[in-house]
């Protein structure tokens, strides 16, 4: 059973730009942590704001459990705060004039919780987020990291069944963003709530989410876990978006001695494919029989803590390979590059993966 | 227009009714959209309505004067239009007029900028002693009337050309020539003194923010001081200046008080005077010609001002940071410099003052004399005049005047605070984007119109019933309504600005969070504008206090407030007791500006728009 249900979505702005949403289907299931990934301005904060009930469908319906909360078609409008969501600002958007315990309490209070209740469950969740200390100040008188936690526990109080977060994590530093990714995952399994999360940051999404939808130029590109989303991406796009450093993309139709190979690698196989992607860790230096395989040149090598970026050059196309094992070669030393079959990402002209080189090449994909 | 993508299942796109009742059922669930509607109503009736009407006034056929333009009343008429701007009495009623308040104004500007552009220089730029004291002190000739400064004027150079007491330099024995008692040279001169604080002003905040690293280099390549000044500094500081320039023409425009307390001796009549001498002798016609004319010099004005102000934007690198407080040291002129700011307010806010404070005690004025002075005129009783038995404080009159100007312009000012802060919280928040810049242009409409015109407008709309509303000329509610319309270009002003400073996103959280919209004004908005919203009432209070042309036109004895009573008083030639209700006023605007000063820890400049 979804929790929530976005049907045929459709948001503009209106003044003539194109749609911030478009025909957007998606199903977030309970208890679900759903990842909304994609570059910035593809439409993710309008989808949340539009679950919220803060932003207006320009087409579509939107379910909550049974309940339609937003429906173009049938003239159905709840406002948000009929909803009972949790939302998480960017910009954290606490209130200057109240104190953190006020903050936190406000929801409680507007739900008329006994104040014995209200105070019980006001410090259990600061305790949670390690802001208890802070009770009496204000908001200006925090940090970063500590106005993003009482903008969490501002929302966490009321126990809500569904959290919203709007790139909660955008403006802290590295160390602290570690920190409270770990938190979020550990609240998630805590307080059971479904979330719906929106970042740009595919690391994020990688470790925080057990779904990720991702979305460009407002349109939803896939839907699916971390792994499906590295190992199966669905499009060019995501192929792309996600994976760090990115996929080596050899454009088929680009003519050079690389995609030339290629297109004869692929042969009959794939009939329409307009692209192969090969991911960085998929590349091997040796190789053997049956992998698609070339001459190439590395131009360098770049450690990185643990493991190591290789950069080839074949016949003047850029290839990047990542290893865990120190690499034997060095700048300037000519080598053969090697992907096995299966690990290849073939693309069809119109960027979507092609399902018949799926079928043709063994299913044993590499990690 | 099909947009669901035909690989995906969907919603179908929903027909043209349905999609209406989904935002009808947007609007009706929060009271943003209705609030604003009401507001534009409100507005429009009590902004738009008027104008139109008074506009309406000038060309249609006035009760009384059917025999005079020969038609029905109503009837369209050239009749008033011809008659003040091409009869025989044009010149009387409009021309010469004119005349008089382009060369008040341009005189006026002409020496607020000389006798403005030094200190504000001095202030900004140069290491003078006290510059933190003569930065506010300077600036106080502005929170007080103009007309403070007509009566002490006229208790300093009044001649025997009208009745009641004499000038004190009459009784010194010397007697001021009319030149220089009454007419176009103390009225240029007054106002010339009230508006150079807006040149210290505007021209200090453009000095200040003035990168002092164009003028070294400048000079560096070897150019002296007075060309550096002429070629770099005076260029760049032209909008500020043009700026600063056509703010006091357009406050030249509808200044009432100076002109009529040192014209009507010398009959030396500006647009004002003129047109309220029209509406007092009922002349309703020629008045809202009058005011028309007023109205649309105004808006000339200020879309000049607008115009310049577009200009000033290109220059951008004015302000770069660094250099902006850097003072050039005065060396051994910086007691002559602080001798200059400080001999500047003994002129301009001293020695008027010491004048007004005086001239209550004085039995007869200009003698100085131990037994001539008395607190009679304050707390006497059992005094042999016609209308005053008792001091000042003691007559009930003072305080019916005073209890009426607070209770009016506190009113109006609470009223306009708030209505601005909805206005500015409807232009952020409506989904709806007509209403909200039909509100925002709606309300700075009254900036266009001179007070007095605006008064006008009033008094052609309520001055008989109208549909529900009974005629409200007489009454309070008429001058409060006028007032509100009046300070709505401010307050709404500061109310946009603050929600647009204060975004959504706080409001937005209090409603996820389950806050309806009442709940969300009363715990949220509210508070968090708490700061503004004082801003917002206490700047319009204080020039509602101190405010004339409005209420000339529209008050009547009955609703006399405290500057209509100090005018009547003048009439009455009551010289001391007109006196100690203005300087009773100047203390009120005064003090209430330090209080504003105070509780918004900002500079009042900024906001002393009316
Ligand atoms: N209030 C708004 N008015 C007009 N356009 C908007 C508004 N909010 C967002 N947009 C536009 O809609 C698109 C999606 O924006 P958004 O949902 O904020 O993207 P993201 O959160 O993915 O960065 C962008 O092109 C943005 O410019
Ligand atoms: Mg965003």
């Amino acid at each position: 059973m979804p929790r929530i249900n976005l049907m045929g979505v459709r948001k503009s702005y209106g003044g003539g730009g194109p749609n911030a949403v478009e025909a957007l289907d998606l199903e977030i299931a309970d208890g679900e942590f759903m990842c909304l990934l994609g570059p910035s301005g593809c439409g993710k904060t309008t989808t949340l704001r539009m679950i919220a009930g803060l932003e207006h469908l320009s087409d579509g319906e939107i379910r909550v459990g049974a309940r339609v909360v937003d429906s173009v078609g049938e003239g159905v409008f709840v406002p948000p705060e009929k909803r009972q969501m949790g939302l998480v600002f960017q910009s954290y958007a606490l209130w200057p004039h109240l104190t953190i315990e006020r903050n936190t309490d406000f929801g409680l209070r507007l739900r008329n919780v006994p104040r014995a209740e209200r105070e019980a469950r006001v410090t259990r969740v600061m305790k949670t987020l390690g802001i208890e200390a802070y009770r009496d100040r204000y908001p200006s008188q925090l940090s970063g990291g500590q106005q993003q936690r009482v903008a969490l526990a501002r929302m966490l109080a009321v126990n809500p069944e569904v959290l919203l977060l709007d790139e909660p994590l955008s403006n802290l530093d590295a160390a602290l963003r570690l920190e409270m990714r770990a938190e979020l995952k550990r609240l998630h399994r805590e307080f059971g709530t479904t979330i719906v999360f929106v970042t740009h940051d595919q690391w994020e999404a990688m470790t925080l989410a057990t779904t990720i939808a991702v979305m460009s130029q407002g349109r939803l590109q896939q839907v699916g876990s971390p792994n499906e989303i590295y190992d199966r991406p669905a499009n060019r796009f995501v192929a792309q978006f996600v994976g760090n450093p990115p996929i080596n993309m050899i454009d088929l139709a680009a003519g050079t001695p690389l995609a030339v190979s290629a297109r004869r690698f692929l042969g009959e196989r794939s009939p329409d494919a307009g692209a192969v992607g090969l991911r960085p860790e998929a590349i091997r230096l040796g190789g053997e029989a049956g992998d698609f395989a070339g001459p190439a040149e590395v131009t360098g090598v770049l450690p990185t803590g643990g493991s190591w970026i290789v950069e080839l050059e074949s016949d003047g196309a850029k290839l990047f390979l990542t290893t865990h094992q120190p690499p034997e070669v060095g700048p300037g030393e000519r080598v053969r590059f090697a992907v096995r079959p299966e690990a290849l990402h073939v693309f069809d002209r119109d960027g979507s993966r092609s399902a018949v080189a799926d079928a043709a090449f063994a299913h044993g994909r590499m990690n | 227009m099909s947009v669901t993508s035909p690989d995906r299942t969907g919603a179908k796109a929903a027909a043209p009714a349905r999609r209406l009742r989904y935002r009808l059922r947007i609007a009706a669930s929060e009271p943003t959209t209705l609030i604003g509607l009401l507001m534009a109503a409100l507005f429009a009736y009590l902004i738009v309505v008027p104008i139109v009407s008074l506009l309406f006034d000038a060309v249609q056929v006035q009760l009384g004067d059917q025999r005079r333009t020969g038609a029905e009343v109503g009837s369209f008429t050239w009749y008033y239009l011809e008659r003040t701007f091409g009869s025989r009495v044009a010149h009387h009623l409009f021309w010469g007029p004119l005349v008089n308040t382009l060369t008040v104004a341009l005189g006026a500007i002409v020496l607020a900028m000389a006798v403005g552009g030094t200190p504000a220089r001095l202030l900004a730029r140069t290491d003078m002693f006290g510059r933190r004291w003569f930065a506010t002190a300077l600036i106080v000739p502005y929170m007080l009337p103009a007309w403070t400064f007509a009566l002490a004027w006229t208790t300093l150079f009044k001649n025997r050309t009208v009745g009641g007491q004499a000038g004190w330099l009459e009784t010194l024995g010397f007697a001021p020539p009319d030149w220089l008692a009454y007419g176009r040279v103390p009225v240029t001169i007054i106002l010339a003194l009230h508006y150079a604080p807006f040149v210290i002003l505007l021209f200090g905040n453009a000095l200040r923010r003035f990168d002092s690293q164009l003028e070294d280099s400048a000079r560096i390549l070897g150019a002296g001081r007075l060309t550096v000044m002429r070629q770099v500094v005076l260029p760049l500081m032209r909008p500020a200046l043009m700026s600063a320039m056509v703010l006091i023409f357009a406050k030249c425009l509808g200044e009432f008080g100076v002109p009529y307390v040192l014209g009507l001796p010398v009959a030396f009549d500006t647009l004002a005077t003129s047109l309220y001498q029209n509406i007092a002798s009922r002349q309703s016609g020629v008045a809202a010609v009058l005011a028309g004319a007023i109205m649309l010099i105004g808006v000339i004005t200020l879309t000049i001002d607008a115009w310049l102000m577009r200009e000033a934007r290109r220059f951008v690198t004015v302000g770069s940071k660094g250099s902006m407080d850097r003072l050039s040291p005065l060396g051994g002129w910086r007691w002559g410099a602080t001798g200059f700011a400080a001999l500047m307010f003994a002129l301009s806010v001293g020695l008027p003052l010491l004048t007004l404070a005086l001239s209550t005690v004085m039995k007869v004025p200009g003698r100085f004399a131990l037994d001539n002075f008395t607190l009679d005129y304050w707390i006497g009783t059992g005094l042999n005049t016609v209308a005053l038995q008792t001091g000042i404080l003691l007559s009930p009159d003072l305080w019916n005047a005073a209890w009426n100007s607070l209770r009016i312009v506190g009113i109006a000012s609470l009223t306009s605070g708030l209505l601005g802060l909805l206005v500015g919280y409807v232009v952020v928040r409506t989904p709806f984007r007509p209403l909200g810049t039909f509100l925002r242009q709606v309300t700075f409409l009254p900036y266009l119109v001179p007070g007095i015109a605006f008064a006008t407008a009033y008094l052609s709309l309520f001055a008989v019933p109208r549909g529900p509303i009974p005629a409200l000329y007489g009454t309070w509610v008429i001058l409060m309504l006028a007032l509100i319309a009046d300070q709505m270009p401010y307050a709404s002003r500061a109310g946009i600005a603050a929600m647009t400073q204060l975004g959504k996103d706080p409001e937005e959280a209090a409603q996820v969070a389950g806050a309806g919209w009442l709940r969300r004004m009363v715990s949220i908005v509210i508070p968090i504008q708490k700061g503004a919203l004082t801003t917002g009432v206490l700047l319009p209070f204080i020039s509602g206090i101190k405010g004339l042309s409005l209420f000339v036109v529209l008050a009547v004895p009955s609703t006399d407030v405290l500057t209509t009573f100090s005018l009547r008083l003048v009439d009455y030639h009551y010289t001391q007791a007109a006196n100690a209700v203005v300087l009773i006023i100047a203390a009120l605007a005064y003090f209430g500006a330090l209080l504003g000063q105070k509780l918004t820890r900002s500079n009042l400049a900024e906001g002393l728009g009316g």
